[in-house]
């Protein structure tokens, strides 16, 4: 009924090594674009982590889920947290050069202004204060 | 074409991926075509019903358990049945050519359903849904639902 095989074992961990690999060079590619065009630092003035947040007036989940998250990290962290919000369609360029390809997105920064994590896709609460708390622990 | 989105529970679809991975994994890792037989089987089922074919292990099991939590957002529940209904055709193509002998291309069709599967649950990514906005664009009939406004097709919602 089975026919276990070292050979086979070793392929697929092979293979999900290298699927692994390639999912960590996507999230590296993505904020080496934001390194790319802000020279790694982005001006942050505030001494507050900052939320770049990527958005279009006619993007529905951005305001029925991703503004909900976003408001209620604010009211969590009060003046520990500044956000951001980029009207995608008025700032082309910028979307662009920092290679963000759908709308919501959001670009974590620490209080250094250097960005750290880019969330494609609505990013929940629960994610977002986790990735604040992990560099912030560092 | 409609752009209405439906809040929906995600965590169905993300059971029924990780399903599928892990089974298809075992199944070329232990030789037994018939796993991947059975893999196929509840795709088309999946798809026959309209539902995760996977998806029961959800609600009996992971759930409860606490292993994948609701994931509730707006999206278009049509693409992720026609994804389904994709990979199930893989799926099936590769139980069938393994079973006539041609096990080398049956054993790449697995593996191409596990990476669909994984970019699914893992990049964000799936690669049926995509397939659906594309002819959803090009006005092939019964392909009603737009990509949101904003979205890369096949692009997930929700980050991952």
């Amino acid at each position: 009924m089975f026919q276990f095989d070292i050979t086979r074992l070793i392929i697929a961990l092979g293979l999900c090594l290298l699927f692994y690999i390639f999912y960590l060079l996507i999230k590296q590619w993505s904020l080496n674009k934001v390194y790319k065009a802000s020279n790694r630092f982005i001006r942050n003035d505030t001494n507050e982590n900052v939320i770049i947040y990527f958005s279009t007036p006619d993007c529905v989940v951005c305001k029925t889920a991703q503004r909900p998250a976003l408001d209620r990290l604010k009211n969590l962290l009060k003046n520990n947290l500044a956000v951001v919000e980029i009207n995608a369609y008025e700032n082309p360029k910028l979307t662009s050069q920092w290679g963000i390809l759908s709308v919501p997105s959001t670009v974590v920064l620490d209080k250094r202004g250097e960005p750290k994590t880019i969330n494609y896709g609505i990013a929940s609460f629960q994610k977002l204060l986790s990735q604040i708390e992990k560099f912030e622990e560092m | 074409m409609t752009e209405e989105l439906k809040q929906f529970d995600h965590g169905p679809i993300t059971a029924n991926q990780g399903t599928i991975i892990v089974l298809l994994c075992l199944s070329f890792i232990l030789n037994t075509p018939w796993l991947v037989s059975i893999v196929a089987f509840m795709m088309v089922l999946g798809t026959i019903v309209g539902k995760p074919g996977f998806g029961f292990l959800y609600t009996s099991l992971l759930r409860p358990l606490n292993i994948i939590r609701e994931d509730i957002y707006p999206d278009n529940p049509e693409p992720h049945r026609f994804a389904q209904g994709f990979g199930s055709i893989v799926a099936s193509a590769s139980a069938i050519t393994i079973w006539l002998g041609a096990a080398g291309l049956g054993w790449t069709l697995t593996w191409v359903v596990i990476v669909l599967a994984a970019a699914n649950l893992f990049l964000g990514f799936c690669a049926g849904c995509a397939v659906y906005y594309w002819l959803n664009k090009l006005k092939v009939p019964g392909f009603n639902k737009s990509a949101p406004k904003g979205k890369i097709p096949g692009l997930s919602l929700k980050g991952k």
